[in-house]
């Protein structure tokens, strides 16, 4: 069989056989199939990348399945396997593997298990057809697959109305991008008349330019790419989604399906090549998701919630690099992300695990020494994410700092400046984080306290491996990798001296960050407290995330609802549609009721009638005949 | 204006007068004695149109029979019930109005037909020989050629019996 | 006018004088000789046109229209007996359960 089909359909596999049998079969089958069948699809991706560079540079291309034939217009399922589809779907199946068999601890005791295995896999099967499809369109089927499996898995727990309505907004949410998406598909199809990623590129590159605007396009895409990633002003879903299991924010909203926004762009490099507008856009909006979000990070109590922002912080980063030109070194950072982001996810599944559910760091503290694995992983993958050196983040944060800087396709000063003031709010929140919830004396309730364990084997293996990956995962520079299908952007020769320096200063911003969280946190809330009361109003407005939900809600939300009732179903429904049946029925029984009066039960008016007819009818003949 | 003529003209205005009498009258015996004159003056307008065989026996069956039974029946239902107070049920005027229209209708199909030939005309004087519809012609023509007919309405009148006596019976095991 | 003319006009008024007795008159043995008017106005209008002709077949299906008609009479005057015996009248409007 092929490769990269069986890459993709191993999980599916796991979906239909958890689904249908898991709760049948026991825990035992499901942690077998459910962890099993994505470590085959790895070996299979593994094998698969290794013929490629056999190949000589060149793409695999395997064609599954003919989906439909319309006219003279043909949609094929095919998979398309180049470095940067290859790499991606490395990091899906052997990240997504290691959640797995970290999910197999975290969800033990859950009723729910096999279900939750069987979503999992289909989450793998839908990210897969995304990063191995040939076409938008199968990218699509992809795309809104994941959507659908991160409804089904954030509200997990749907029992709780809350946890269902978080996996809600983060559906209604995608959609709204996913217009700008099929928006830009159809102007494709329609100037293009294919929808293969590699002609489409060719097209766009080639010596005739289509009769598509790029940057139109290229907006329209990019709308669905901030849907997808959590980009200004549809991010609203990704903190709500925390309310899912900490290993599946690990995967999907952090290491995988948040990415696919980043994965789409940097597919279509050629498209974006030609659309300096949009990319300008991308460019403004990353680095100002960043921006928000990491201000919004600074002051979250909830440990899931830091990590959550600083997702989005991090998308942006990426979004940066991507408008900039620099679509390999995104995709350098969406790699070294994914290590540290799960590392931090999962490390913060395992503080939750160790103090039996407790959340909010203000009820932490002194964790270090109970948990020694999931505090020294934890900062690792922290360290990280800072940007400290040697570690992997060092690396493709520097890469953005100074695309971001200098690149000819639009890099400036100010794209730099607040770029590397995020950088250094980034530092110092994760240190806060990790300082509040690991070093600070403990402000545990009680009971909590003396439950405090360190995590199974299955969970702290993965903590280890994870960590390892951010630590060392850096040396494997990917945007250069990427080079021959990505070529990096000229930079401005007449800056180039200033690499060196801003190297530099991006170390000096992240070791200022972890001086700051030192310098406040240091001995528990109170420093922080005082500032807190200090600037309320400041704070006020970041723990309130900006007031963007509620500016959702009045200005859309409620106009919608509004519409919905007094519109939709008062007078729509309700008068229109049920009061014509009711007006038709009542007109109906009138009419029949007048014309009952006919029957008068007197006898010598029917003859009358009668005579009525034959008169009726004698004229009649006789005017006809 | 033969004799013949005149008293078909006689006998045709008293039909007419017996009939409106019949509308106009409030005891029904009234109504039953301007049928019976009416009907006798048709026996006569078929007398004198020759059918004498059809003209006894429009006074045998019809007035003898038929207008006997209603009067007997008139006599014995003394009822003095609202239908002698009130003639008139409702509406009048739109059921002559109806019936005016009828008459017009019926009356311009009935005049519609075409002028006649000499040859029919000779046919149509009155007075045809009396033997030509006299009793014997007609009974030869009667039980020669329409003795299925005969048969037939024989089994009606069977029929009619039997009904009238389960009606009366019925009626009167109600009554009991 | 000719003596056809005459017959058939007489026929014809004959028969819409019975019809308007059928439908004015409220006593139900006077209905039914408003009906007997009609029958013997239509039988006028058969013998005229039998008289003309050189066969009896006319002259035969007037008896029997006259036998027929018997018949009917026979039937339809203890019906009316029966009825006016239910409802203690003769008006025909005391019937007028199928009203609505």
């Amino acid at each position: 069989m092929n490769l990269l089909t069986l890459v993709v359909l191993l999980p599916l596999a796991g979906f239909v056989l958890n689904g249908l049998l898991g709760n049948r079969l026991g825990r035992g089958f499901v942690s077998v199939i459910g962890c099993g069948l994505p470590i085959l699809a790895f070996v299979a991706a593994v094998r698969a990348f290794m013929q490629l560079d056999g190949a000589a540079g060149a793409a695999l291309v395997e064609s599954a399945y003919t989906w439909a034939v319309v006219g003279d217009f043909t949609f094929d399922v095919a998979f398309y396997l180049d470095r940067l589809s290859g790499l991606m779907t490395l990091i899906v199946t052997g990240v997504g593997s290691l959640i797995h068999v970290y999910s197999t601890g975290y969800m033990k005791d859950d009723p729910g298990y096999a279900r939750y295995f069987s979503y999992l896999n289909l989450f793998l099967f839908f990210m897969l057809l995304l990063v191995l499809g040939r076409s938008l369109l199968v990218c699509f089927v992809g795309w809104e697959g994941v959507g659908l499996a991160s409804y089904l898995l954030i509200g997990f727990w749907f029992e709780d109305p809350a946890k269902a309505a978080a996996g809600k907004k983060a559906f209604i949410t995608n959609r709204v991008g996913d217009t700008g998406f099929l928006l830009g598909m159809f102007l494709i199809y329609h100037a293009l008349g294919t929808l293969d990623f590699d002609a489409v590129n060719e097209a766009f590159q080639g010596p005739v330019p289509p009769a598509v605007s790029a940057s139109l396009v290229g907006v329209l895409l990019f709308i669905g790419a901030t849907g997808k990633s959590a980009q200004i002003p549809l991010h609203v879903w990704l903190p709500d989604a925390m309310a899912g299991p900490t290993p599946v924010s690990a995967l999907i909203h952090a290491a995988t399906m948040v990415t696919a926004g980043v994965y789409l762009v940097a597919r279509l490099n050629g498209l974006y090549l030609q659309a300096p507008e949009a990319s300008q856009l991308i460019a403004v909006v990353g680095v100002a998701t960043a921006f928000f979000a990491a201000t919004i990070a600074l002051v979250q109590t909830d440990i899931k919630k830091v990590l959550a922002y600083s997702t989005i912080s991090q998308l942006g980063f990426m979004f940066l690099a991507l408008g900039v030109g620099a679509y390999g070194v995104a995709v350098f950072h969406v790699y070294t992300h994914a290590f540290f982001k799960a590392c931090l996810f999962l490390g913060a599944g395992s503080v939750i695990h160790a103090l039996g559910g407790e959340q909010d760091v203000r009820r932490m503290g002194g964790l270090w020494r109970r948990i020694p694995f999931t505090f020294w992983t934890f900062a690792i993958a922290t360290a990280a994410i800072a940007g400290l050196p040697p570690l992997a983040g060092f690396f493709s944060k520097d890469e953005i700092l100074w695309y971001a800087f200098a690149s000819e396709r639009g890099g400036s000063p100010l794209l730099w400046a607040v770029a590397s003031f995020t950088a250094l709010l980034t530092a110092f929140y994760m240190f806060r984080l990790l300082i509040l919830a690991f070093l600070t004396p403990s402000r545990m309730a009680h009971e909590v306290e003396h439950h405090v364990h360190e995590s199974p084997p299955s969970m702290t293996a993965v903590l280890v491996v994870l960590a390892a990956l951010s630590a060392v995962g850096g040396f494997f520079h990917v945007n250069v990798f990427l080079e021959p299908i990505m070529p990096l952007p000229e930079t401005d020769h007449a800056l180039e001296h200033l690499e060196l320096p801003l190297i530099v200063l991006a170390v000096a911003t992240g070791l200022a960050g972890l001086a700051a969280a030192v310098y406040l946190y240091r001995g528990g809330l109170e420093r922080a407290d005082g500032l807190a009361r200090r600037y309320s109003g400041a704070h006020r407005l970041l723990s309130g995330k900006y007031y963007v939900d509620e500016l959702y809600e009045a200005v859309l939300g409620r106009p919608l609802h509004w519409v919905s009732e007094r519109v939709f179903l008062d007078i729509g429904d309700r008068r229109l549609i049920d009061g014509s049946l009711h007006g038709l029925a009542a007109l109906a029984q009138r009419g029949a009721g007048r014309l009952s009066r006919i029957e008068t039960g007197s006898l010598q008016f029917y003859v009358w009638l009668v005579v009525l007819g034959a008169f009726a009818s004698l004229a009649w003949v006789w005017g006809h005949g | 204006m033969t004799w013949a003529g005149l008293l078909l003209w006689f006998f045709a205005l008293a039909a007419l007068a017996g009939g409106v009498l019949m509308l106009v009258a409030r005891h029904p015996m009234r109504v039953a004695l301007a049928l019976i004159s009416s009907m006798i003056s048709l026996a006569g307008i078929y007398a004198i149109l020759g059918v004498h065989v059809i003209a006894v026996f429009q006074v045998l069956i019809y007035v003898g029979a038929v207008m006997v039974f209603m009067v007997y029946v008139i006599m014995l239902l003394d009822l003095r019930d609202s239908s002698f107070l009130q003639r008139y049920g409702r509406a009048v005027v739109p059921s002559v109005a109806i019936a005016a229209l009828l008459a017009a209708a019926l009356g311009a199909a009935a005049g519609s037909g075409r002028t006649m030939t000499a040859a029919e005309f000779a046919m149509l004087q009155p007075g045809s020989t009396p033997a030509s519809f006299g009793v014997q012609p007609f009974s030869v023509a009667f039980l020669e050629r329409y003795w299925l007919h005969f048969e037939v309405t024989s089994v009606l009148l069977l029929a009619a019996v039997v009904a009238a006596i389960a009606v009366v019976r019925t009626g009167r095991r109600r009554d009991g | 006018m000719d003596s056809t003319r005459l017959l058939l006009a007489l026929a014809v008024t004959l028969v819409s004088l019975g019809f308007v007795g059928v439908m004015v008159r409220r006593n139900a043995l006077v209905l039914l000789m408003c009906m007997e008017l009609m029958l013997n106005g239509v039988i006028l209008s058969l013998v005229t046109f039998a008289a003309r002709s050189a066969t009896l077949d006319g002259a035969v299906l007037v008896f029997l229209v006259f036998v027929v008609a018997a018949a009917e009479i026979a039937i339809a005057i203890p019906i009316v007996l029966l009825l006016a015996r239910q409802r203690r009248t003769l008006d025909v409007g005391a019937w007028s359960e199928l009203k609505g």
